[in-house]
């Protein structure tokens, strides 16, 4: 028992000296900025970068998911934080109550640098309050060596060569939207009719379901493990990466669409900061660094130039690629929303 | 004489009654407060797209009754069945065995069944993905002993979740057991089997029932977090596998719909509180041991 | 007479050997070149230096530490003063008492997140490394507590009592007999906490503050890239480093005893 006393002891120590060391951590007089997002979305040699060009110091804190942002935010009303960078729909919620506040452009010299096929989309139509970081499509990715037909669209994927071999996103918006998709329906419908019809055409692709899974569906496709995933941006990237002979398939049905933007809660300690931020991240050299590492659609058009020839084909929208084929996944009614949140409930049931 | 004891006994019961200060303060101010709030929010209604709306409804715990989500409480019942009873077949004889050895032994070894979980349990969990990976680990071990001719694809399969969480529940037992099993009083064994009993009925007679506390606090730990462990049969299970765990998640972040949420996990609390009463019905005792 | 425990040490050493399987294939593939972990594509330290670089890790590390180290301090101290009084005092309503902080250990740790987040906005307080180690200690409460009352259960008053005739205090025959009684429970209580408190993010992500992120965040938040293999570097690293402080800790306490025996 002695031993163990002990080894509570050590760590005691040890906890101790840690926590002397970090309050060593130095101020920089340019003040702070509070950074609220997924982890992962910056190289680090980009935040130093700002962090010694302004003086100013970056907090840089995490949330799981978007709502938790939202929880967070609500209850911080709209304070607390400088900058947050979450999704689309979860952005129009945030707006419509109030927790977000427009952005003084005068202050953001680069403002131009967005690429304007991101701009004055649902979530801000007038975009003034946000400025976007990196955009996904929902694609198709398959191994051509193991699926033998021809691949154009969502509808393919009920094929029998897909059996057991198909890895899906685990979001039911993106998922229920590919059925309505393939029905000809909008991803937004609230209509239960049709998302009804959507769930049972959807129940008849349990057989070929292996794997659903929102990230590291890469992994799964190269090692050989599926056959055939329907992925975001980011994952396609890393995939391709891995493996050229992979084959990517923009669907016929439409593409689903998805951005992520930046926005400055309404009563942000120090806007000022994330104006700057905003300002530093459009800049051209270091878009590049950042979407390069982040592996999601280039949002800012003057960095498209500069990415490098092993990214470009993965950051850079196809030159052929039509607006009007995109629909963007928004907020739908409280009644759809159940309805869709059943059918996937029954679906992953019947896929075992 | 007697008036001296008694006041004694008061005194003594007084002294006690400050041992409890501390976890009353800490239980009125931080949780009752937040534990009302969710029985009253598995009463309210859903907003249109975001929060709750203050009115009065059933509808939450009625709409628990709608056969999708009953076949989830089932498929969530059979498997925390399975997993409890495996992680008891594999933990109470490693929690007993380690009670049992030396006692210079006895902390190193403690010390080793919790140093694996103090690492991230994502990356124990991804530690088993390339074990039942394709052509994994485990395939190759199988193919290398001729008792499997091609891989199997266990990886996104029921078996990889429980595997999955029996590992990740395991430790629960076996501390419960040792720490059970480390107090016994050995005489009462010896004295059974003076009295002629084998081992295996001096084991279910006395032992059994001597560590029984230990053992019910580790099923407590294991049966009702099995069916909120949605992490594992999500990485292992590939998503197919829908628990309560996994609809409350979407509900809260996916559907936003907090009271049916709410709803679902005073049940899930309720059927722990079953659990309890029902095994102070059959055990008799006041008290389960060991719980509340 | 006594037989050889063959089978038990077989049984023990095979099961350590499962438990520590996936770690070390964790560790293995920490040296991976490929980003992609299914692929193996030659040794490299690559990951670590990205690792050295990224400051993210080192405070979100120290955060965990002192929240992991605090919260199973305090869960210790109340759960084991609760099982205590609770075994021996006669009080009304301890009984609920005890049932609601048990409460946090059977309710989904995100419906937890969120009602302690209404709470805590709801009374005003700063959400920070205070808020989370208020709610660390209350999941981790249970742990200490049931452990506790498991080992109290069925042990012998009569020791107690024995000591008490003997004319030692209150205090004493609680330090001198019951405390060790009652000690092993209370550790691996505090182990299981800390072991708890060291993974949790689902509900530190709710009640952490604008300056305050935690291991478990950092890891499980890299939802919109994918885990990149920097984590199996920080997993090692991490497994190494408590290692060496349980092995320093054996070797402290065996000086000790040694000094004792002399």
């Amino acid at each position: 028992m002695k031993r163990i006393v002990s080894i509570c002891l050590v760590l005691a120590m040890a906890l101790l000296l840690f926590a002397g060391c970090s309050d060593g951590e130095k101020e920089k007089t340019g003040g702070t900025l509070n950074l609220y997002t997924w982890a992962e979305m910056f190289d680090p040699d980009v935040l130093a970068g700002f962090e010694e060009e302004t003086g100013i110091k970056i907090n840089y804190t995490n949330f799981d998911y978007d709502e938790t942002m939202l929880a967070r935010l609500e209850a911080a009303e709209g304070g607390d934080y400088d900058l947050v960078i979450a999704d689309d729909y979860i952005i129009e919620t945030v707006i419509a109550e109030g927790l977000a506040q427009k952005l003084d452009k005068s202050k953001i010299e680069n403002y131009g640098n967005i690429n304007p096929i991101y701009q004055g989309q649902f979530y801000d139509p007038a975009d003034e309050y946000t400025v976007p970081y990196g955009a996904g499509v929902q694609t198709i990715v398959y191994n051509p060596d193991k699926i033998q037909i021809d691949v154009k669209g969502y509808g393919d994927l009920w094929d029998a060569a897909f059996e057991k071999d198909l890895a899906i996103i685990a979001n039911y918006r993106v998922i229920v939207g590919m059925a309505e998709k393939v029905l000809g329906y909008s991803y937004n419908t609230n209509d239960l009719d049709q998302i009804d019809e959507a769930g049972e055409l959807l129940y008849k692709l349990a057989p070929n379901i292996r794997l659903i899974k929102d990230d590291n569906v890469q992994d799964d496709l190269v090692s050989g493990e599926v056959d055939a995933a329907v992925m975001y941006t980011s994952q396609v990237t890393m995939a391709k990466l891995a493996d050229p002979s992979l084959k990517v398939v923009y669907p016929e049905e439409g593409i689903g669409f998805g951005i992520m933007g930046m926005f400055i809660p309404s009563k942000a300690p120090n806007a000022d900061a994330a104006l700057a931020f905003m300002d530093y991240i459009l800049r051209p050299e270091v878009s590049k660094a950042s979407f390069e590492y982040l592996g999601y659609y280039c949002t800012t058009k003057a960095a498209d130039d500069l990415i490098s020839d092993e990214y470009k084909e993965f950051l850079v929208l196809p030159s052929d690629f039509k607006a009007e084929d995109m629909e963007m996944i928004g907020n739908i009614s409280a009644e759809a929303a159940e309805k869709q949140d059943a059918i996937w409930t029954r679906f992953k049931d019947l896929c075992e | 004489m007697k008036n001296k004891n008694v006041r004694l006994l008061r005194r003594e019961r007084g002294a006690n009654a400050v041992l409890l200060g501390p976890m009353y303060l800490f239980t009125v101010i931080f949780l009752v407060g937040p534990f009302v709030y969710m029985i009253v929010l598995s009463f309210l209604s859903r907003a249109e797209t975001w929060g709750v709306v203050n009115e009065f409804t059933l509808r939450n715990y009625l709409k628990i009754f709608e056969p999708t989500y009953l076949s989830t409480f089932w498929e969530s019942i059979k498997l925390a069945f399975l997993v409890t009873a495996l992680v008891i077949l594999a933990g109470y004889p490693f929690g007993y065995f380690m009670a049992k050895l030396p006692a210079k032994w006895r902390g190193p070894v403690l010390m080793l069944v919790t140093i694996p979980f103090w690492t991230s349990s994502l990356m124990r969990l991804y530690g088993w993905i390339v074990i039942f990976r394709a052509n994994g680990l485990l395939d190759k071990f199988l193919m290398a002993l001729r008792l499997s001719g091609e891989p199997l694809k266990l990886l996104y399969t029921y078996p990889a979740v429980v595997v999955g969480m029996i590992y990740a529940l395991l430790p629960f037992m076996i501390l419960s057991v040792y720490s059970s099993v480390e107090k016994m009083d050995w005489t009462l064994v010896e004295a059974a089997r003076d009295l002629g009993a084998g081992p295996v009925k001096a084991f279910f007679t006395v032992t059994l029932k001597c560590t029984m506390p230990g053992l019910m606090t580790g099923v407590i730990l294991t049966f009702v977090p099995s069916m909120a462990l949605f992490f594992i049969a999500d990485i292992l299970g590939g998503n197919k596998i829908a628990l309560i765990g996994n609809v409350i998640q979407d509900q809260l972040m996916k559907v936003h719909d907090w009271p049916f949420a709410a709803a679902l996990s005073v049940i899930l609390m309720l059927m722990t509180t079953l659990m309890i009463f029902l095994y102070r019905k059959i055990t008799g005792s006041k008290d389960v041991e060991g719980i509340v | 007479m006594k037989r050889k425990p063959v089978f038990s040490t077989v049984y023990l050493i095979l099961g350590l050997l499962m438990m520590y399987l996936p770690i070390v294939i964790v560790m293995v593939y920490s040296f991976n070149q490929s980003k992609i972990s299914s692929v193996w594509d030659g040794f490299s330290l690559k990951w670590y230096a990205e690792l050295f670089k990224d400051r993210a890790f080192g405070s979100a590390l120290v955060n965990s530490l002192i929240l992991g180290g605090l919260s199973s301090l305090f869960a210790a101290v109340i759960g084991t003063m609760g099982a205590i009084g609770t075994a021996r005092a006669s009080l009304r309503g301890k009984g609920i008492m005890a049932y609601i902080a048990t409460l946090p250990m059977l309710t989904p740790e995100i419906i937890l997140g969120m009602i302690f987040l209404a709470y805590f906005s709801l009374i005003g307080l700063p959400f920070g490394m205070t808020t989370l180690v208020i709610s660390h200690t209350a999941f981790s409460i249970p742990y200490v507590f049931m452990q506790v009352r498991a080992r109290l259960a069925g042990l012998d008053p009569s020791f107690e009592e024995a000591a008490r005739d003997l004319g030692a205090g209150r205090a004493r025959s609680f330090f001198d007999i019951t405390l060790p009684l009652i000690l092993p429970g209370i550790v691996s209580g505090m182990l299981l906490s800390f072991a708890m408190s060291m993974d949790d993010v689902i509900v530190s992500v709710f009640v952490t503050g604008v300056k305050v992120n935690t291991l478990p965040v950092v890891i499980y938040t890299q939802l919109k890239t994918g885990v990149t293999p920097k984590v199996n570097a920080l997993c090692t690293l991490m497994f190494f480093a408590t290692l060496i402080l349980v092995l320093l800790s054996a070797l402290l306490g065996r000086i000790g005893n040694t000094k004792k025996s002399k």
